[in-house]
């Protein structure tokens, strides 16, 4: 930001706060100082963790997690939730599995009607929770539920089991699988393709956000849906919008996880839904909607896989993975709610 | 825009403008009608705003300013009546359209989004972008433009609207009305939560905004302001206009004989005689104190007596029975019920002295709407209904049964959730709750808010039947009327000081309306009375 150049004021009740206190409002700030806790710890406790092999395999536990986190966290600052989100990133890639393996089809075909697939259901939560005025948490529960016994039937009546492999074999697998499964080498490391489009989307959300009218929005809609109504926002538009967005990255995830490995679970991605909120949470949004930061969101999705990998470098049981993801969150929150506190007291 | 060029002196803007050279208006309301279920809000109001005039809209509470400016912000569609603006016919079909057309509208809670920036509030729902792209720099220039215009130049664009002050986020909101390049803008009591300093700056910029030929709707029940900065003043009364285009300088007198007298279609029940027992002294209340609320308040009740309080709101009138509630712990002083000194600031130790409170929030401070009526009205006093911690059902059905019809509460069934009844009903339900108690104290705060014509009769009778069997009634309530009516003897508050502690039969209610919206009571009283009685 680059307004700080400016005549001192001349009220110094109200005056431009310092460097320090200007950063502490930043909702990505709790995260950053964990990641770069977290990111020191394993350093220095373990010697893999910096290898580069150690840094491509914690960034590629991240990226997936990330697209996701980042999407959620634009829909939670825009006010909403959605619990189906986990579960959605399972369905996609079982569309594009079936349709490919069970029925021949080219991979490209397939990953496009998995896409509208998505992009319906997303419509469908938004509009549902739009319409009916009904909590996010309740309608997308039901649809995460909808989702999973979908899953579940439809793969057991098409394939008698309750996965679909094969996928190496389609048509198309190689041109899509370059662009969504390929590795890269960089420094003579090789990486996942799936961190540059996680740091792609998270650009992409992140310029949005914070520099177009949408964006805007977003936060005008979760901080006060009334208001943004009264002075002519499009509420249900942005809103059903931000639903379609998750399912969009629900698409790319589960078209990145079935050409990696390709072969798909049907009970794949539950419980994954709450860790794209504790990512976004980490990374400064609230749960009461209206405030947040989708680089946040990354940076807290960047913790989850440093401290998941970090763990196994230290040949610690993984057990201890959910208490210290806890601790994290915990603590995460608490400061982030100091510092706003400190940035309340610091305006006044 | 000139605005700051000159002095910023206090402008009287328009009141060279008399009635007789009326240009044409820019808005004019002709005939609105407004009915909701039971209650016709409006019933044909007339308003006519001139380009660049403080115009003033007077009115006790009920008279139907809230749903006239709703109507002018397009909140509310008016059921009859046009709107004329700069001299065509005009539909305010939605706050947007509204605020197209060029009304803005600053509501007491204002409509802001706390989380954004000063910049991106003022230009929500109009941003300044090109491709999609927010044109920040734009956006905030031309905010800080605006925030120097309103005479706050060190509020930063960026700053987030969440952490300003009152005063700043209503320089926010005026802000915005001036992006929309708003031809009129309507405030409603915008004083209420400022303080004085900051009551100058606003005058200072209403001034300015009229000299820029910017009209003001001006809502406040401070004469003294409506005499510093208005041009004309239309007076509401029971949803119609009595009287428009008035002169901002006329007479206290001849504004409040206009505003009173409301016709209340209900009749006071005619009590033979005051229950009033002089001997027994119920509740007595000495010194009260909360800072920046309420001080000094002192008054006893006998039993069988009503106190009336009247007041404006924020004049501490709800903040008083809930001290002597025990839910505020008062600075100083004290509240004994029948001789004993309660401890200050407990709700239990009120109870059990038996003070029983029937609060503003009906439905969030005063019942469980999802329950039924039966669990509402024992809530108080489950300890009376539970052995070991069970609750006797049997006998708080029969109870709770016995107090309905008493109270000829309508449908009398126990089991019905409170929140299928109607406002009166629910307001019966409440009070049950103290009689199955057996209070000696009943504080009700606005017992008739929200409910219709019909059952505020049946709330007065019952007032009186309570009265009547010896419980000490304390009753707030903003209808001037309601209190004088229903009340034994009357305290008038005026920011948090009581002014008067007098029998209602020697008030009118044009004395009280005096006292409460200009405090000179003492000075111009006997000519009121004398204007009034001739």
């Amino acid at each position: 930001m680059s307004v700080a150049a400016q005549a001192p004021p001349a009220d110094e009740r109200v005056g431009k706060p310092g460097v320090l206190d200007r950063l502490v409002v930043r909702p990505e700030i709790g995260s950053l100082l964990g990641a770069l806790l977290v990111f020191l710890f394993f350093s220095v406790v373990t010697e893999q963790f910096l290898s580069p092999g150690g840094v491509a395999t914690w960034l590629d536990d991240a990226s997936t997690l990330g697209i996701m986190a980042v999407a959620v966290s634009l829909l939670m600052i825009g006010g909403e939730f959605d619990l189906s989100a986990g579960v959605m990133t399972a369905s996609t890639a079982l569309v594009t599995a079936i349709l490919s393996t069970q029925l021949g089809w080219n991979v490209w075909l397939a990953l496009l009607v998995s896409l509208l697939f998505a992009l319906g259901v997303g419509a469908l939560n938004g509009w549902l929770v739009m319409r009916t005025g009904l909590p996010s948490f309740i309608v997308t529960l039901g649809t995460f539920l909808a989702l999973q016994g979908l899953n579940l039937g439809i793969t057991r009546a098409v394939t008698g089991t309750v996965q679909v492999s094969g996928m190496r074999s389609t048509d198309g697998y190689s041109s899509a699988g370059f662009l969504f499964a390929s590795t890269f080498t960089f420094g003579g490391t090789s990486f996942y393709i799936s961190i540059v489009w996680w740091i792609l989307f998270t650009v992409v959300a992140s310029t949005v956000l914070v520099r177009t009218r949408f964006g805007n929005w977003i936060f005008a809609v979760g901080g006060s849906a009334l208001s943004s109504r009264a002075v002519g926002v499009p509420v249900m538009r942005t809103k059903i919008f931000l639903f379609m967005t998750t399912a969009f990255a629900a698409w790319l995830v589960g078209s990145i996880n079935i050409l990696r490995f390709t072969s798909v679970q049907a009970n794949q991605g539950i419980g994954l839904e709450f860790q794209f909120i504790i990512a976004a949470v980490i990374g400064g949004c609230l749960l009461t909607g209206g405030f947040g930061s989708a680089v946040g969101a990354a940076i807290g999705a960047l913790i989850f896989g440093m401290a998941r990998q970090g763990i196994v470098y230290a040949n610690w049981n993984s057990d201890w993975f959910q208490l210290f993801l806890g601790v994290m969150l915990l603590s995460a929150v608490l400061v982030n709610n100091a510092l706003r506190r400190r940035a309340e007291r610091v305006r006044r | 825009m000139t605005a700051g060029a000159d002095d910023p002196v206090l402008a009287h803007p328009g009141q060279d403008v008399g009635p007789d050279d009326l240009g044409q208006p820019l808005l004019r309301m002709t005939g609105i009608v407004k009915e909701f279920p039971g209650v016709r809000a409006l019933d044909g109001v007339e308003l006519s705003v001139l380009p660049g005039e403080v115009h003033c809209l007077l009115g006790q509470n009920g008279a139907g300013k809230s749903t006239l400016i709703k109507v002018l912000a397009g909140a509310h569609r008016p059921d009859h009546g046009e709107i004329l603006w700069r001299g065509e016919p005009a539909v305010l079909a939605s706050p947007v359209a509204a605020l197209r057309l060029g009304i803005a509208t600053m509501y007491q809670e204002l409509d802001l989004v706390p989380g954004l920036s000063v910049a991106e509030n003022v230009f929500l729902g109009h941003e300044r972008s090109r491709f999609g792209f927010s044109r920040r720099g734009a956006a905030r220039a031309e905010a800080a433009a605006l925030m120097r215009r309103l005479g706050h130049a060190e509020i930063p664009p960026e700053r987030e609207v969440g952490l300003l002050s009152a005063a700043g986020q209503q320089l926010v909101s005026m802000a915005r009305a001036l992006a929309h390049d708003a031809r009129l803008i309507v405030m409603d009591e915008p004083t209420a939560a400022l303080a004085s300093d900051e009551v100058d700056n606003l005058f200072r910029i209403v001034g300015e905004l009229a000299a820029d030929g910017v009209s003001v709707v001006y809502i406040s029940h401070r004469l003294e302001e409506i005499r510093r900065i208005g041009s004309r003043v239309t007076v509401l009364k029971d949803g119609r206009t009595v009287a428009s285009g008035l002169p901002a300088g006329t007479p206290t007198g001849e504004l409040v004989n206009l505003m009173s007298g409301r016709q209340v279609s209900t009749v006071f029940p005619v009590r033979e005689e005051s229950a009033a027992d002089e001997r027994v002294e119920v509740l007595k209340v000495e010194g009260l104190t909360r800072a920046g609320e309420f001080a000094d308040v002192s008054f006893t009740v006998h039993a069988g007596e009503v106190l009336g309080i009247a007041g404006l709101v924020g004049a501490g009138r709800s903040e008083i029975l809930e001290t002597v509630f025990g839910a505020r712990r008062p600075d100083a002083g004290t509240v004994s019920v029948d001789g004993v000194r309660l401890k200050p600031g407990s709700v239990s130790a009120a109870v059990k002295a038996g003070i029983g409170l029937a609060p503003e929030e009906r439905k969030s401070q005063g019942l469980l709407l999802d329950l039924p009526v039966a669990h509402n009205v024992t809530l108080a006093s489950l300890g009376t209904y539970s052995t070991a911690g069970f609750t006797d059902r049997a006998r708080e059905m029969a109870d709770s049964r016995a107090v309905l019809e008493k109270l000829e509460l309508r449908p009398a069934d126990p089991r019905r959730l409170v929140g299928t009844f109607s406002g009166g009903n629910q307001q019966k339900a409440v009070v049950a709750r103290w009689l199955v108690r057996g209070c000696r104290v009943l504080l009700l705060d606005e017992p008739t808010r929200g409910v219709d014509v019909g059952a505020r009769a049946e709330l007065y009778r019952l007032v009186h039947e309570l009265a009547a069997d010896g419980v000490a009634v304390v009753l707030v309530s903003s209808e001037v009327p309601e209190v004088l009516g229903l009340a034994d003897r009357v305290l008038v508050l005026r920011e948090g000081e009581v002014l008067a502690d007098r029998p209602a039969a020697e008030l009118t209610e044009a004395d009280v309306l005096d006292i409460v919206m200009e405090g000179s009571a003492a000075t111009e009283l006997a000519g009121v009375a004398e204007e009034a009685s001739s």
